[in-house]
């Protein structure tokens, strides 16, 4: 489960900010990822969404803060969808 | 006429008076960890830089360009540009490709320092850049072929020392500021060594920081305000200044605030509008005694951020006023005049400003018109790089038209209406509607488009992307997602369209041209008014 999410996240990631080369782990921030800024969190959220099809409430947007807090919210968002 | 070079008067003179082991920045890691750099490190970078490019071949006149987040070498490069007479261009390290294969190719770049994250940007369009001959990764160890090299590894057999010519002529070309217009592709504001002395000057009268406060701004460098009052104003003056290399939150600027006893503080009214949205507990739990002034920058700060930000921060807000082509502060409140919440303030001395209407006759209080200044100030661009035709139509007589419409009250503040033309102010980026409807046009399902800007709580403009998608199409998030990722990655993030709208057909005159007032009146749901310039 907790690898498929990482593969399937890794694929957005690498989708929203045109970077073949990000490798996640838990402990990146927006500050290790060029491009990802307030602005195109936006974009990443929407295509979390699309992607494992779960929907962030507008006080989750900025609440993350690095890639292994986003990817505890999905596993619960996903837990919680069944 | 000679003046010293900028470098020369920020760096080098501070390190030959005795000075260099000085602090001149406190820089702020994004992890709040903290590096003093001294004038020497900065003096010996710089020395180093310059030795490697001229080596490269790098001369008077040539154009280098410094594609970098917020970063110490960023700073090194810049007056190692400087030391060489070369011409300085820092571009956000968040444009996409196309935004930055523009810049490049305008200002022909020979070449370009970045880090190794961005080098996919530059390798999907060094096809297209002849001009273009090296370059140069801060973060790579190893060489990539002739066109990529690594500066570290230049950087490990150059000299500390570099010597270059004190004076200059006061007209050399020194750095350009790209800037977006309603048409056409972006244009880049080119400033002479001359500047130095406005910047100085309004460092001193306008932002006042006195040799015991510690000044913090928080522009990015690829801005005119980074460049002008975060590098080269504190330097030269010597003002103590922290520098932050992490992104914006709100928690973690009130601890630089609190932590770092920052005293005097210049930001944009959208990252105060992003504090606004905090609760007033998060304020209440950071001892902000230190703040003494806030200033503001970018867009309008509107009265209702000012009195919020009077209230939690328990100090004044200064809203100051320029541009990159002004190249310095032109109009600001001030510690030394009555603060009237949601102006602009007054020009500074000797800045003459008018109002003019549309024959360019000056219009008396409470009228509103463009904004114009009477050219001849040090720090004003000299012209647009490479495209003389755009910078004259800047110019009527010896007004310099600014773009944005204003009025004039009886007692001389100026109050900002809005920009006369179309571009678009988000964020306290001034974003082009040409290059965010060329990126969407590329998509294969959009068969027209029009961008325009729309009164945003928060960004206080937001930009709305109206579409004419091909038959059959059908509008989704999917597609919706990606229109927001090619704009992002093709432009930058800040040209991204807040909001989509699906229309039948984009309205437009006979010759052609987006009816914009029509789609803005259309987005408002008001009256679009005369249509009779409309195509059938």
């Amino acid at each position: 489960m907790k690898m498929d999410i990482t593969e399937r996240l890794t694929k957005v990631f690498r989708k929203v900010f045109d970077d073949e080369s990000i490798i996640l782990s838990p402990e990146l921030t927006a500050n290790d990822v060029d491009g990802w800024d307030s602005l195109s969190h936006i974009n990443l959220l929407i295509a979390i969404e699309l992607e494992f099809g779960i929907e962030f409430k507008q006080n989750e947007i900025q609440s993350f803060a690095d890639v292994g807090e986003l990817m505890q919210s999905i596993e619960k968002k996903m837990a919680e969808k069944g | 006429m000679k003046i010293k070079n900028i470098a020369y008067s920020c760096l080098t003179e501070k390190c030959l008076q005795g000075l260099g082991n000085e602090e001149a920045i406190q820089w702020l890691h994004p992890d709040l960890s903290s590096q003093i750099i001294l004038y020497e490190t900065l003096e010996a970078e710089s020395n180093k830089i310059a030795g490697v490019m001229q080596s490269l071949g790098v001369g008077k006149g040539d154009v280098v360009a410094i594609f970098l987040p917020r970063h110490p070498v960023l700073i090194s490069a810049f007056f190692a540009i400087l030391k060489l007479q070369a011409v300085s261009c820092i571009l956000f390290s968040t444009l996409g490709e196309e935004a930055l294969y523009d810049r490049l190719e305008n200002s022909r770049a020979k070449v370009l320092i970045t880090r190794r994250s961005l080098l996919r940007k530059i390798r999907a369009i060094q096809g297209k850049l002849p001009d273009l001959q090296q370059v140069l990764v801060i973060d790579q160890d190893e060489d990539e072929g002739e066109f990529i090299q690594s500066l570290s590894r230049l950087l490990g057999t150059a000299p500390g020392e570099f010597p270059y010519e004190q004076f200059v002529d006061a007209e050399t070309p020194a750095f350009i500021q790209y800037t977006s217009g309603s048409t056409g592709k972006p244009k880049g504001a080119l400033h002479v060594h001359d500047a130095i002395k406005d910047m100085e000057l309004t460092f001193n009268e306008v932002l006042q920081v006195k040799p015991d406060e510690l000044f913090w701004c928080t522009a990015d460098p690829a801005w005119i305000t980074g460049l002008v009052y975060g590098i080269i104003a504190p330097l030269h003056t010597r003002a103590k200044q922290v520098q932050f290399s992490g992104g914006y939150g709100a928690e973690l600027w009130l601890k630089i605030l609190e932590e770092r006893g920052v005293n005097v503080w210049y930001t944009a009214p959208t990252a105060l509008r992003m504090m606004m949205q905090e609760p007033d507990a998060v304020f209440a739990r950071h001892n902000l005694s230190c703040l003494d002034r806030i200033y503001s920058v970018g867009e309008p700060l509107n009265p209702e951020i000012y009195h919020w930000g009077k209230r939690v921060f328990q100090t004044e807000i200064y809203d100051t006023w320029f541009q990159s082509e002004t190249g310095s502060i032109m109009i600001a409140n001030t510690p030394q005049s009555r603060v009237k919440p949601g102006s602009m303030g007054v020009p500074r001395a000797g800045v003459r400003v008018e109002i003019c209407d549309e024959r360019m006759a000056p219009q008396p209080a409470g009228k509103q018109g463009q904004l114009c200044l009477q050219k001849g100030w040090h720090s004003m661009f000299r012209t647009f790089f490479r495209n003389p035709e755009k910078y004259a139509e800047k110019f009527f007589g010896k007004l310099y038209i600014t773009g944005d419409l204003a009025k004039k009250d009886e007692e001389g503040y100026f109050w900002y209406v809005s920009r006369a033309d179309d571009v678009i102010n988000t964020a306290g980026h001034l974003v082009g509607p040409f290059e965010v409807e060329s990126a969407l046009l590329e998509i294969e399902e959009v068969a027209d488009v029009a961008i325009i800007g729309a009164d945003d709580p928060l960004l206080y403009q937001k930009l709305v992307a109206f579409l004419k998608l091909h038959k059959g199409v059908q509008w989704s998030k999917e597609l919706e997602l990606k229109c927001r990722i090619h704009v992002a990655n093709k432009v930058s993030s800040v040209a991204i369209p807040s909001e989509f709208q699906i229309i039948e057909r984009i309205p437009k005159n006979q010759s052609g041209k987006i009816l914009r007032r029509v789609l803005k009146a259309i987005y408002e749901g008001r009256d679009p008014g005369d249509l009779s310039t409309m195509e059938e």
